[in-house]
């Protein structure tokens, strides 16, 4: 008894029948088919299958970044469809960093300010977001670059400043989208550990990768195959 | 909101190319507007000004115009004439002129022209200032055997071209030129090209007549011009013992003729207005639709990390206020610029003296409708992007 309910404070995230239906004239895609899955508070789950699998499709859903044609995902307990426009963007201020596959960093801003941007829009004063940015940079070994614009920044190097800028609000959840995709081997499994260390300080953190090796080092891996998660 | 500001011209300046083609796209409009406008206030001011300058001129001539353009000669004025003309009130200066045809000779040839006499000082204001003087000077109330030739006198009239310190015989007398016109064309009747000028008192030793043929009375009062012409056709009808011997001419009544004129500068006016309106409205809209349309992925961005979509719309709003209003203001000053340039282009072209006019409110307008235009159509763009969802804003381009 009492069993459900603190299974539900530890659940982070959970869907219930998760479905999404890309509608592109007469062609019906249908990405994502009943996915039911739960993520615990401090996991680290790594989420593989082939391209086209609906990988990006789940995350983005998971992350708020799109609204589901059916079912619904939970965050801390919180149905997310009941949410306005607004509670979602706080939702994705505060709760969650979300790191891109192509870094999608704000080119006319340095390094320091694109990882101040999500303090910015949450109302943290200059000095204040401009200090931790600064603590997060060095967090990701970019120190020496916090002055740098993005096209002055090597993949990797962008990769971290999106890592930091992830980091920004402190939220609970960071979700990668191939996070590693785009860099060389050494620079993702730095990368990877940089998500480690993050898991260890309590992150819950889900990315979507194709390298095995990475995925290995998650606490748990889904596969994914036609809109399905696989256990 | 300081942070907003530092943030809109950080991103005004980072895309420094963006920045000012759209900058460029709205001043090039607002500049359109400007320069149109303050042409056309500066013609409509030169036309106006030329004729309400001699609002209160009435022109006193003895005869009368026939089937509406001919002009009959009923005689001349006598001096007795003009001195009852001082007597009428509300009359401030009377300027008698007189002219006739008569025959120029130099060296050998002989040619016949007209010569035209007045007071040295009104036939400035009438003949000179607008017409200009070639060479030499005007003449002075005492060059008795001075005069001042018209174009053909000058140049076609003889073999040689005649100038200044020539010698010139007209009906008999001796006359040295002091100075040559410009080619001026028809001025009030009378072909300038053609004319000698004397002083009046040499022009009635001249032509051997003490008879005046034309005065120019001036008022203190335009309202009264009217009751003045009358009296001045009565007095002098009177001393001729006809009843329409004379006839007096207001400008005002000159004017009213050709007051459908200005009604037809000020429509031109309004036209061009709307056409500059039209176009740089377009050409704002295009830029700025443009400008903000091609950062749907970075507004996407925004919304990922955690932006509303107020936030989103604040930022873009505060940026597309901050370039509109420098296109405006770059668009006001270059307008002026131009519109200078071509004041002075037009003059030289048309002879008349246009001097663009910069009106505040046309300046002020011009700032007003690039801001307004500018953030509305910046607005636009700026709105349907912050409405997507993240992720289809992101995956634009
Ligand atoms: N906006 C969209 N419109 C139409 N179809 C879409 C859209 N986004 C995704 N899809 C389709 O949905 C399916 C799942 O796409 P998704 O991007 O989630 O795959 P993925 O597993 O992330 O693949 P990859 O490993 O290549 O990134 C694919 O068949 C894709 O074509
Ligand atoms: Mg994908």
């Amino acid at each position: 008894m009492g069993k459900a309910k603190t299974r539900k404070v530890e659940c982070m995230i959970h869907t219930e029948n998760l479905c999404k239906t890309y509608r592109m004239g007469d062609v019906v895609v249908q990405a994502l088919r009943d996915v039911n899955m739960e993520i615990k508070d401090g996991e680290f789950v790594a989420i593989i299958g082939p391209s086209g699998s609906g990988k990006s499709t789940l995350l983005n859903l998971l992350g708020c970044l799109d609204k589901p044609t059916s079912g619904a995902v939970f965050i801390g307990g919180t149905d997310t469809a009941s949410l306005s426009e607004n509670a979602l963007a706080e939702i994705r201020r505060e709760k969650i960093g979300f790191i891109f596959q192509q870094f999608n960093l704000i080119h006319t801003l340095n390094a320091l300010e694109n990882v101040a941007l999500p303090m910015f829009f949450a109302g943290v004063g200059r000095d204040v977001r401009l200090k931790k940015a600064e603590e997060l940079l060095v967090k990701v070994e970019l120190g020496e670059r916090m002055y740098h614009k993005p096209s002055e920044l090597s993949g990797g190097q962008q990769q971290r400043v999106a890592i930091a800028r992830s980091l920004s609000n402190d939220p609970a959840i960071i979700i990668g989208d191939e996070p590693t995709g785009n860099v060389d081997t050494d620079t993702g499994t730095a990368i990877m550990q940089i998500l480690e260390g993050l898991n260890r300080e309590g992150k819950t953190i889900i990315v979507v990768t194709h390298d095995a090796e990475i995925a290995a080092r998650a606490g748990r891996t889904k596969r994914m195959r036609d809109g399905k998660v696989l256990e | 909101m300081r942070d907003k500001f530092l943030l809109a011209f950080r991103s005004i300046r980072e895309r420094k190319a963006r920045s000012i083609l759209t900058v460029l796209g709205i001043a090039v409009g607002i500049a359109a507007i400007v320069s149109l406008m303050s042409v056309g206030y500066g013609m409509e001011y030169a036309i106006t000004g030329e004729l309400t300058g001699m609002a209160d001129m009435i022109s006193v001539m003895p005869g009368k115009i026939m089937g509406g353009h001919t002009y009959i000669e009923m005689g001349g004025f006598t001096d007795r004439d003009v001195k009852d003309l001082q007597r009428i009130s509300g009359i401030k200066d009377i300027s008698a002129m007189t002219y006739d045809s008569v025959e120029v000779a130099y060296q050998d040839e002989r040619k016949p022209t007209f010569v035209f006499g007045g007071d040295t000082k009104d036939l400035e204001s009438f003949y000179v200032e607008p017409v200009g003087l070639k060479e030499g000077r005007w003449l002075r109330e005492n060059d008795y055997k001075g005069c001042v030739i018209g174009d053909q006198v000058a140049n076609d009239f003889f073999d040689d071209v005649i100038h200044v310190n020539d010698k010139l015989v007209l009906n008999g007398d001796k006359f040295v030129v002091v100075g040559v016109f410009e080619k001026g064309g028809m001025l009030y009747s009378n072909d300038v090209d053609r004319n000698i000028f004397l002083t009046l008192r040499a022009a009635k030793n001249v032509l051997q007549t003490d008879e005046i043929k034309y005065v120019v009375v001036r008022v203190y009062d335009i309202d009264e011009a009217e009751a003045i012409a009358e009296e001045i056709k009565e007095v002098i009808n009177d001393n001729h013992g006809l009843d329409d011997f004379t006839m007096a001419m207001t400008m005002g009544s000159m004017l009213e003729q050709i007051g459908d004129i200005f009604n037809i500068i000020r429509g031109v006016l309004a036209g061009i207005a709307a056409i500059a309106l039209i176009v740089a409205s377009i050409g704002i809209m295009n830029t700025m639709l443009m400008s903000v349309m091609e950062r749907t992925h970075e507004i996407g961005v925004m919304k990922a990390i955690g932006a509303k979509s107020r936030d989103v719309l604040a930022l873009f709003l505060l940026e597309s206020s901050i370039v509109s209003l420098v296109g405006g203001v770059t668009g006001c000053v270059v307008g002026v610029i131009v519109a200078k340039v071509l004041g002075f282009l037009g003059s030289a072209a048309s002879g008349l003296e246009i001097t663009a006019i910069v009106k505040p409110e046309v300046l002020l307008s011009g700032i007003a409708v690039a801001v307004i235009v500018g953030v509305l159509s910046g607005f636009y763009p700026a709105r349907k992007a912050s409405r997507m969802s993240p992720v289809e804003a992101v995956r634009y381009g």
